[in-house]
């Protein structure tokens, strides 16, 4: 009796304990989106001055805005892409040979992974203004592709550790080419960490905010934009944008991943 | 034939790492090479970058006042780190050996909130807190003070944007480790007469330990760089490291400076690596 | 982790076909109006009101985009580094202006196209810093000046800078984060000149300075209105339109400008060096002087504005806010700061980490 008493206290401090974490993580979130309902037009957008929908009509109005989102998308998809490629090539050119300078490669890798991203992002504007690369979409295209090809690598390499090259071979002794057996065998077989690592790469380069601080010109991506708004106070428009984005990802996890809410497997 | 083939493998490596090879040796190696040679360079009176050997930029790292922003940086770094193993293990333990059916659900819950941009969330905490905030507002309507408290703007709240911007990263290894924790062998200690606590410390925590350190590194070195969150919510009362930084090759004008003290960030990295390397950990599982 | 940010990434590829797609509408619509061409400029935030420019926008066709920056050495530093032609207009301050001029990274202004230069006020025409504005046409201009919530302390207890050194109000001030404004204030306080470059006194204001930092509890140039507003803070070292501003929010909130006299600013016009849009900018700038506009811009920013013509025309309760429109003997007693030597900007730049720390 005593016994399932203290079992059941122990339960509920867990759960308590859980809910706090929680609340600590979404506290801001709520925020963001009460704040995205304010009727306040007065910088700085503190006061609450009533229930509004105006700022998400508004937000298709802010073409700065928009474009900005616009923009963060535009880079992403370039940036993932070319790292992908990249880091494909790489993992598997890695993987299957040795050569010298491999652990030089494999350093070079390491290093935005673990190095501060403030150093990564005065190193990249150091290069682009020596070497006269404009900044702009295509100084963030390179420095978002670099920042993100580690992590494809390193995808595509947990999944190739065990990896069986009987298939390729067999490929190759039915007469196939090295390229052909790479684009039909290699490739199909990784396509699911192919496909993680262009995810990872994907979010982080929305989400950056210090490199692209440096290396943007007078481009602007979305947290650019978050940037600079938050010096002036963030207006219910950015906040508007912010929860249509989160409900829409959201939407799209419960669609996607409707084995989410039922029982694991 | 042997010829053959050797030939044809280097054309495959060639074509195959080359591209990984030139990128980061154009995006990495270069940069922080120049990066290392401007920490010795001069600036002239228009703050142009100067070539000529100087060790000056290091004397003034020396500079009482530098070092003490380190110290406050390595602090707060700590802090943070301390904070998200202190609240996050618990945590993560009770979701990754949670037997509801929602396990991956809370799992997901822990993700969500950072697809929305941090500056913002940030900020959002700063809304929150402000004097006139509803964390304020909240507590004299509930008359549990009479005065607002001053929640801001200090050390205190630049580690906790820290601990919040940070959290996942502690958190995922935590749960990784803690999942492929063997049930039977928790079972095998309680049998031999075991008490939580021991089973804790000479069981659970040896072999989740992983887990911790790979957190840690992923939680302390991003703490010594994250200006912003310094800037949002410390109110440029408890810089870090990264924002001296960012002032030298921003309002600063003086690049050189901010060569160096990036030297210094990426000095404390890698001592941090090869510590971390030392204790067993995994480059590999600091990526993914 | 991965897994779970694959749903993430599948709205954002449809929020991209969905956004694109706006974006290209939007692109389309701007090609339409904007044959005239575009304009990019690079100015103080919270300083061009968003109205101004879409007003400009929709009567010349021109597409602006606009870049902001808090300090007159970010802007520099940027200027610098982006190479040129990335900004067409910027906006330095005075000293910033002499500074740009002598590194070359300013044009010539076309003088017959600014028609509406006459809308200055005399006194703000060739300035020392820039004579015979053959580079710059100033904008606006204020004071660093001190902001009391009369709440937390009684009216008229603070009346210079050196007050604010006071124990007593520790943990209570929003100071711009601007190291030439706040090491020019404890300079003023101490009776010397904001452009010190004696060693021995620049000594004497850096103990002067760290004497202040337990004050300090806030360190904004963007929006330090903000804080005062909120009550984070009640009392700032501040713009003196960003008090105004915090004024008509909060009326408990006053402005005084210090009897040392206060630290002054003029911000002007530019046009950088290698401008890919140099027409566009002259018909910019001009615009800004209509005194149409000024009085837009005075409505939302309420700066010292030189546009004399546009004064004249507010209302009284405008001309006689002393926050809105500082007397001018408040003015005459205040100092514009100077340009500093490398080695002495070094001394400066310590002093400042010193006081961050």
């Amino acid at each position: 009796m005593v016994r399932t008493q203290k079992r059941k206290l122990k339960k509920g401090l867990g759960v308590g304990y859980c809910a706090l974490i929680y609340l600590f993580l979404f506290l801001p979130i709520a925020v963001i989106i009460t704040n995205s309902f304010n009727a306040t037009t007065s910088k700085p957008y503190m006061t609450w001055k009533g229930f509004t929908f105006d700022w998400y009509i508004k937000l298709f109005d802010n073409s700065a805005l928009l474009d900005s989102f616009g923009n963060t998308i535009l880079i992403a998809v370039c940036s993932t892409v070319l790292a992908t490629c990249i880091g494909t090539l790489a993992a598997v050119g890695m993987y299957r040979y040795r050569f010298r300078g491999k652990g030089v490669i494999d350093a070079l890798l390491y290093i935005p992974v673990v190095i501060p991203e403030i150093v990564l992002g005065i190193a990249l504007l150091t290069l682009f203004a020596k070497t006269s690369i404009p900044r702009g979409i295509l100084s963030l295209v390179l420095a978002h592709t670099t920042f993100s090809i580690p992590f494809v690598v390193f995808n595509i390499r947990a999944r190739l550790t065990g990896y069986d090259n009987s298939v390729e071979e067999a490929s190759m002794d039915l007469g196939a080419g090295k390229v052909e057996t790479f684009f039909r065998i290699t490739v199909p077989i990784l396509a699911p960490a192919i496909g993680g690592g262009a995810l990872l790469a994907f979010t982080l380069s929305i989400d950056d905010v210090i490199i692209s601080y440096f290396t943007n010109g007078q481009t602007k991506t979305f947290p650019l934009k978050v940037m600079e708004s938050i010096k002036s106070g963030v207006s219910p428009d950015v906040n508007a944008l912010s929860t249509l984005i989160l409900a829409g990802t959201t939407l799209l996890v419960i669609l996607t991943q409707s084995n989410l809410f039922k029982r694991r497997k | 034939m042997v010829m053959k083939t050797k030939k044809g493998a280097a054309i495959s490596i060639a074509t195959m790492v080359s591209p990984v090879t030139l990128w980061m040796a154009f995006f990495i190696a270069i940069p922080l090479l120049y990066v290392a040679v401007m920490s010795f360079c001069g600036t002239d009176e228009n703050y142009n970058v100067v070539f000529r050997l100087t060790l000056e930029n290091y004397r003034r790292l020396l500079d009482p006042s530098y070092l003490q922003i380190y110290m406050q940086s390595i602090l707060i770094a700590f802090l943070t780190t301390a904070f998200c193993i202190l609240l996050g293990y618990p945590f993560a333990f009770l979701i990754a050996r949670t037997k509801s059916r929602k396990k991956a659900l809370l799992y997901m819950l822990v993700i969500i909130p950072f697809w929305t941009n941090s500056l913002i969330r940030i900020y959002g905490w700063r809304t929150f807190l402000s004097a006139s905030g509803m964390l304020n507002t909240l507590l004299m309507k509930l008359n549990l003070i009479d005065t607002q408290i001053d929640f801001l703007y200090n050390i205190g709240t630049t580690v906790f944007g820290m601990v919040y911007c940070l959290f996942p990263f502690m958190i995922l290894p935590l749960y990784t480790a803690i999942e492929k924790l063997d049930i039977n062998l928790l079972e095998a200690s309680s049998d031999l007469g075991a008490r939580g606590a021991s089973t804790f410390f000479h069981i659970i925590l040896p072999l989740t330990a992983s887990g911790i350190f790979s957190g840690s590194i992923m939680v302390f070195i991003p703490a010594l760089g994250y200006f912003f969150v310094a800037d949002i919510l410390g109110g440029g009362n408890s810089d870090v490291i990264g924002n001296l930084i960012e002032r030298q090759f921003q309002s600063g004008n003086n690049w050189p400076l901010g060569a160096a003290l990036s030297m210094i960030l990426i000095g404390i990295t890698l001592l941090l690596v090869k510590l971390y390397q030392k204790c067993g950990g995994d480059m590999e599982s600091l990526g993914v | 982790m991965k897994k779970l940010k694959m749903g993430f990434c599948l709205l954002l590829a449809a929020l991209t076909t969905a956004s694109l797609s706006a974006c290209g509408g939007n692109s389309q619509s701007s090609d339409s109006t904007g044959s005239a061409g575009e304009l990019n400029i690079f100015v103080w935030t919270e300083y061009v009101p968003d109205s101004v420019i879409e007003q400009f926008e929709e009567e010349t066709g021109i597409k602006v985009n606009v870049s902001t920056y808090s300090s007159n050495e970010d802007m520099l530093a940027k200027v610098k580094s982006e190479g040129e032609g990335t900004y067409d207009i910027v906006q330095p301050t005075d000293y910033m202006v002499e500074q740009m001029i002598s590194q070359g990274l300013l044009q010539e202004l076309d003088q017959s196209k600014l028609t509406n230069l006459s809308n200055i006020g005399e006194s703000y025409l060739n300035p020392s810093y820039d004579p015979g504005n053959v580079y710059s046409v100033p904008y606006q201009g204020g004071a660093a000046a001190i902001a009391v919530n009369t709440s937390k302390v009684p009216s008229g207890t603070i009346t210079s800078y050196a007050d604010l050194f006071d124990s007593q109000y520790a943990n209570s001030m929003v100071v711009l984060d601007d190291f030439r404004a706040i090491i020019g204030m404890a300079a003023k306080s101490l009776g010397y000149s904001m452009s010190e470059t004696d060693p021995d006194k620049l000594a004497e204001i850096s103990e002067r300075l760290l004497s202040l930092k337990d004050n300090i509890k806030l360190y904004d140039s963007d929006s330090p209105k903000s804080a005062l507003i909120s009550g984070d803070c009640y009392l700032g070292v501040i713009w003196s339109a960003e008090i105004a501003l915090a004024m008509d929010e909060n009326p408990d909130i006053e402005i005084v400008y210090p009897s040392e006299g206060a630290y002054l600013f003029m911000d002007n016009w530019c046009v950088t060096k290698g401008a890919k849009n140099y027409d566009q900018a002259m018909e910019f700038i001009n615009y800004m002087l209509k005194p149409e506009t000024a009085q837009m811009v005075m409505q939302e920013y309420p700066y010292l504005n030189p546009n004399t013509t546009a004064l004249e025309g507010m209302e009284d309760d405008y001309k006689n806010n002393t926050a809105k429109n500082p007397p001018a003997e408040d003015i005459a007693k205040g100092e514009y700061i100077k340009n500093l030597d490398t080695d002495t900007l070094a001394i400066y730049d310590q002093m400042w980490t010193e006081l961050k720390k």
